[in-house]
């Protein structure tokens, strides 16, 4: 596995595992020791820890033989991808002023990719 | 350096004895300074050890790759002191409006770049530091582009 397809397939991963989280803690969640470990109940809390795990694991790969002031950056992409589950699978909606800004993060990162 | 960081518009939406107690303790300035700190070294500190650890062959499966880079000591440390920034910043975030803290860690973005030009001698060309002050400044949009929503 190259080091870049390591890098998206975390992104990707991770990007999945932050919907998986909202999903398992959207309905009525308040802070304690009670209900969080109630959380270990959901299966979206599971499948976002599982993500969280091989995420970092695949990122590691990808540093392990990129420049980490190139890898760290691109990251950013996330902002995107998140934004994007969130509508097909949360029915988030995102304002224009958000669209802006996700599209300066995005312009932000093709000249950090074009920076190899 | 500490009182800078409440604007005079974070103060105006304050009440007064709200105001006060952040003046007397700035501990979350520093909680989330200090987050960001952590967690930018935390990653440098994990790319030391996976670097060190070697590429593993290409013939190794992904797993035990994962495997073998979770276990190494520098990888540790920094997964672990990640993690001592993510429980600061926690604290932080229980103290101040999260659109106000979330924008403060685009900071991350510079200080591992400059980590990786100063301490790992990476080079980093002009373009990079471009798309890093980019992104940002979209960080920062979209954090504007928060404000007034209830969740």
């Amino acid at each position: 596995m190259s080091a870049l397809s390591a890098l998206w397939a975390s992104i990707i991963l991770g990007s999945c595992a932050q919907i998986f989280l909202r999903r398992g803690v959207a309905r009525g969640f308040t802070p304690g020791t009670g209900s969080y470990l109630l959380l270990l109940r959901s299966v979206w809390v599971w499948a976002w820890a599982v993500c969280f795990v091989f995420a970092t694991g695949l990122w590691m790969i990808a540093i392990s033989s990129m420049q980490v002031s190139y890898a760290f950056p691109l990251l950013s992409i996330g902002y995107l991808i998140v934004a994007v589950l969130s509508i097909v699978f949360l029915k988030e909606r995102i304002a224009v002023s958000r669209w802006l800004a996700i599209a300066v993060i995005t312009l932000g990162v093709s000249l950090i990719f074009r920076s190899a | 350096m500490s009182a800078g960081l409440v604007t005079q518009q974070q103060e105006g939406l304050l009440q007064g004895s709200e105001v006060r107690s952040v003046r007397k303790s700035a501990l979350w300035q520093w909680a989330a300074l200090g987050a960001i700190a952590l967690g930018s070294c935390g990653h440098l500190l994990i790319k030391v050890g996976v670097t060190a650890a070697g590429h593993g062959g290409a013939a190794q499966s992904i797993l035990s790759r994962i495997g073998h880079y979770f276990l190494q000591p520098a990888a540790l440390g920094g997964l672990a002191i990640y993690a001592s920034g993510t429980a600061l910043w926690i604290y932080a975030v229980s103290q101040r409006n999260i659109s106000f803290l979330y924008p403060l860690t685009a900071l991350t973005y510079v200080i591992v770049a400059l980590g990786g030009k100063f301490l790992l001698g990476e080079l980093v060309p002009t373009g990079r530091w471009l798309g890093i002050a980019v992104v940002m400044f979209g960080v920062a949009l979209l954090q504007s582009s928060a404000k007034g929503e209830a969740a």
